[in-house]
């Protein structure tokens, strides 16, 4: 049993009820639309009525009453005009003289006393503008990459090599090519975005509202409002689900209603109905890869040479980091000594696309996955024996030349998930296109297998060093306990009770003596975003340690205050010494608070001294750890109807530590549903006129109750010894794989391969009728 | 637009409701009663997060106008269901069995699945699934 396993006490890996659930599911928990913010005014933002042109003027209709409207546009922004993401080139508000890139794009904001009257002077604002012609979707950008590419506009561009490429492929018995293809997905969290900003008398901001990171808005927001960091003050309402969709989307609307909140000196806020939600805010981004690999005739992974290109949309955001993301996973999970991957973003003019569950991995694997079961079938060989031959374990070596430690569960996410959904014996079933005796739909089973790096890419952590604090305070209930001060935000995944237990273990401490109040940058120092499958592993650590920091120091005080300096032990909420009586946590806490003043246990998070990386030659250790997973799905076909129903689901995870089974569980069920809604049913794409052409729960259908196979999903344990409690990923890694493995199930069903996703009954129809073309129902 | 005066049962407790006959009930119950329970979530009858009871029947408050009920109808909201007995148990149900995630669903799943008791009071997963499908839930699914 290794350090982290040892170390853990008596809740980490139990399956403690939710800390938030009780207001939950009584309907107590107050949202942002549920709370009564008197006196403010409601915001709407004005959009470029184009994909692309030049801003002429923006004219107010003369016989509108514009007495009590309060409009906010580009010139009204204190500072320099531009939000600094990953680069510096997003304007807050387009300005008139400039260049609309995308539809949609804000070039004013209007705010009044009722959503109503906001609605009915934004419409009485003309955005006069000089059309341009847009290049509106991914299809477009590739074909210029295909025929022309110097005229490729990448907005970033990165390689990966390992190797000798054309020794590579020289040494291959054959070569197999194949693009594929994803369209957007959307987050679809069920509360839209929103946010109240309050200006507030010494000339800061007080922002309330749905967000994944609370610090982002802090820094991004500098130079367009001329507020210092300390003067930007940002606090989390409960979240109702965000996926990424929060997580560098708010800043945006933070900015939106600061500026009518600051020209007015009144609170103002801004939410969105599901259709503008849909319509402008970011998106999964579309993508197209082609992977050209060799093999030798033992089926030997000799070279892999990959193009993955996202659809970034107009401006740049945080894409440069979704691409990374994306080419460390091309080829993460497989032996192959010669390979370059060279990842692209193209520039569209269509709404900027960010972060989603699982950040360019679900793309990069989606096309790996079928393209390992493309290459298995020419070889001749079952899918599952080809991965199990070629899959990488502890001590092999990464395309970045990372060599992966013990704590990869690989294999056994693999083996375990082969024999429980007992795949070999299943997929003699399969259909391969005509119905075997006694089946009335068509079977398949497919199988895919990854990884997911967790927390920041490369050094980022290293870099950023995650803060925490541990609070000894007294409670809501007037008693002694402890707040957990970190950035991190609930929005559903379970961190507020998943860290109540690990606080509780590591301090000896009742978890019911122990706060995790929502995230307040004015309060919590700051531990990064609630993003990257980070907040377990890294930001778990800092609790667990900066708990056993406040936990040494409350023993050293009650060891010298009662004890005349015997060894003082804090265990099951009681001081003890040595043949002394017990105190308990509440005596000694406030005799603390009353001798001391404030208490507090920190901890800043680093990373092994030996980890090594390389920012631009995408060399060294891309993460610190990595999950592991295996998905097979099960689908029947109808041959009449071309209906595709995934009947089964069996997933095995490596997460490392699991801190709540039934959180995890929970979670990983949630993640599977996305990945299933994007395999088979979410279609969005940019339409010609610039929008996205699903924009209503109407049109853009997610999977429901009666769309969700039955789930077996199972954990083995390699904790990240490192960083006690030893949690890795989970977020993100159930969004990653269910796609290509429905793919392959779909392969093994009808005997034809589909290279597009979303699989839609009329993809089916066109792949079984072939010589209809195009004439589908 | 014609104003409305009727007398519903809210919750159990007689209410005289006064408003505009075409405003929403999601509108009404939660501005003008403080129930904030029910929330919207796309304002077009497809998401299931206003759902609340009307004559033991869920339906979407969002595309409810007030002008549709008549006097005597009975509207149960999540703020009523912990008042009866299999209301709590429900609750406590998905409390224990982890189905609570970000919540923001949650007030319309629980008056969804009290509203099949009644009609199935031990049902199997597969009789679950079609009551509940009009509940969209991006967390657990």
């Amino acid at each position: 049993m290794n350090k982290a396993v040892s170390q853990s006490g008596r809740l980490i890996g139990q399956g403690m009820v939710r800390v938030d659930a009780d207001g939950k599911v009584r309907g107590l928990t107050r949202y942002l639309n549920d709370i009564d913010y008197t006196g403010m005014l409601h915001g709407v933002v004005v959009r470029s009525p184009v994909a692309r042109g030049r801003f002429k003027a923006l004219v107010p209709d003369p016989a509108f009453d514009w007495s009590s409207v309060v409009v906010a546009t580009a010139e009204d922004i204190p500072g320099e005009n531009v939000v600094h993401m990953h680069d510096r080139t997003m304007p807050l508000l387009a300005e008139v003289g400039g260049e609309l890139l995308y539809r949609g794009e804000p070039v004013a904001v209007v705010a009044a006393k009722t959503i109503e009257l906001a609605t009915e002077a934004a419409a009485h604002l003309r955005v006069e503008v000089e059309e341009l012609p847009p290049l509106l979707t991914l299809q477009d950008a590739i074909a210029i990459f295909k025929k022309t590419p110097v005229k490729f506009d990448s907005m970033q561009d990165q390689d990966i090599v390992k190797g000798d490429l054309a020794k590579g492929f020289a040494a291959a018995d054959d070569i197999i090519e194949a693009e594929y293809w994803a369209g957007h997905q959307e987050q679809l969290y069920i509360e839209n975005q929103g946010f109240t900003v309050f200006p507030l008398a010494d000339g800061s901001i007080l922002c309330e509202g749905s967000l994944q990171c609370p610090y982002f808005p802090v820094h991004e927001l500098n130079d367009p409002l001329q507020l210092p960091p300390e003067k930007i003050r940002v606090r989390q309402t409960p979240v109702g689900g965000a996926f990424g969709g929060k997580e560098e989307y708010p800043t945006m609307l933070i900015g939106y209603a600061a500026l009518p909140a600051l020209k007015s000196g009144k609170p103002v806020k801004i939410t969105y109905d599901r259709h503008e939600d849909i319509l402008f805010t970011p998106k999964r981004h579309p993508v197209w890869v082609r992977y050209k690999t060799g093999v030798k005739k033992d089926g030997t992974l000799t070279a892999l040479e990959c193009d993955f290109i996202l659809d970034g949309g107009a401006y740049l955001t945080i894409s440069d980091v979704v691409m990374f993301r994306g080419i460390l996973h091309c080829a993460l999970a497989y032996r192959c000594d010669n390979l370059i991957i060279r990842g692209r973003v193209a520039r569209t003019h269509s709404f900027p696309c960010g972060a989603f569950r699982g950040f360019g991995a679900p793309q990069a694997i989606w096309g790996m996955e079928s393209h390992i079961d493309a290459i298995a079938a020419r070889l001749g060989k079952p899918p599952h024996t080809y991965r199990r031959q070629l899959h990488v374990r502890p001590g092999d070596v990464t395309p970045t030349g990372q060599i992966l430690s013990k704590e990869n569960g690989s294999t056994a996410c693999l083996d375990l998930a082969l024999q429980h959904a007992k795949f070999a014996q299943k997929r003699r079933q399969a259909s391969r296109g005509k119905l075997r005796k006694g089946q009335t739909k068509y079977y398949g089973i497919g199988l895919s297998f990854f990884a997911h790096g967790a927390a920041f890419t490369g050094d980022g952590e290293a870099k950023f060093k995650a803060k925490g604090r541990m609070e000894l305070a007294l409670l809501d209930d007037g008693k002694p306990g402890v707040n957990i001060r970190v950035s991190s935000t609930e929005m559903g995944q379970g961190v507020h009770t998943i860290f109540t237990q690990i606080a509780s273990d590591a301090l000896a401490l009742d978890p019911a003596r122990i706060r995790f109040p929502m995230a307040d940058t004015g309060l919590v120092p700051n531990s990064g975003p609630t993003v990257a499958s980070r907040t377990t592993m890294v930001v778990g650590n800092v609790v667990y340690r900066a708990s056993q920091d406040l936990k040494d120091q409350m023993e050293s005080f009650a060891s010298q205050r009662y004890f005349r300096g015997a060894k003082t032990v804090l265990k099951n909420s009681q001081f003890a010494a040595k043949s002394r009586r017990p105190l308990s946590f509440a005596k000694v806490a406030r005799d603390m608070l009353t001798e001391h003043g404030p208490v507090n246990g920190f901890f800043e998070f680093k990373l092994p001294p030996d980890a090594k990386w390389d920012q631009v030659t995408f060399k060294g250790d891309s993460y610190p750890g990595y999950s592991w997973s295996a998905n097979i799905a099960e689908v029947e076909i109808d041959p009449l109807t071309c209906e595709l129903a995934v009947t089964r689901v069996t997933a095995v995870l490596d997460v490392g530590r699991v801190i709540n089974p039934i959180l995890a569980a929970g979670q990983v069920e949630g993640g599977l549903t996305q990945a299933l809604g994007y395999a088979i049913m979410e279609k969005m794409g940019t339409g010609q006129n610039g929008l996205y052409d699903a924009s209503r729960l109407q049109t853009y259908i997610i999977p429901t109750s009666l769309d969700t196979p039955i789930y077996d999903v199972k954990f083995v344990e390699y904790p990240y010894s490192f960083a006690p409690p030893g949690g890795k990923g989970l977020g993100e890694l159930p969004m990653d794989g269910l796609a290509p493995a429905i793919a392959n199930a779909v392969e093994s069903a009808i005997g034809k391969r589909l290279r597009t996703i979303p699989i839609t009954p009329e993809d089916l129809f066109a792949a079984l009728h072939p010589a209809q073309g195009d004439n589908t129902p | 637009m014609s104003t409305i005066t009727r007398t519903w049962k809210v919750n159990g407790k007689p209410i005289k409701v006064r408003a505009p006959a075409g405003r929403r009930l999601l509108d009404y119950l939660r501005d003008d009663l403080g129930l904030i329970g029910a929330k919207e979530g796309c304002g077009e009858g497809e998401c299931g997060a206003c759902t609340v009871l009307i004559d033991n029947e869920p339906m979407v408050s969002c595309i409810v106008p007030v002008g549709q009920l008549a006097d005597g109808t009975e509207i149960l909201t999540i703020e009523g269901v912990e008042k009866k007995r299999a209301g709590r148990l429900l609750q406590q149900a998905y409390l224990e069995c982890g189905a609570v995630q970000c919540g923001f669903c949650i007030p319309g799943m629980i008056i969804s699945s009290y509203a099949l008791l009644p009609k199935n009071p031990k049902p199997p997963t597969q009789a679950i699934r079609p009551p509940l499908s009009g509940n969209l839930c991006r967390c657990t699914g």
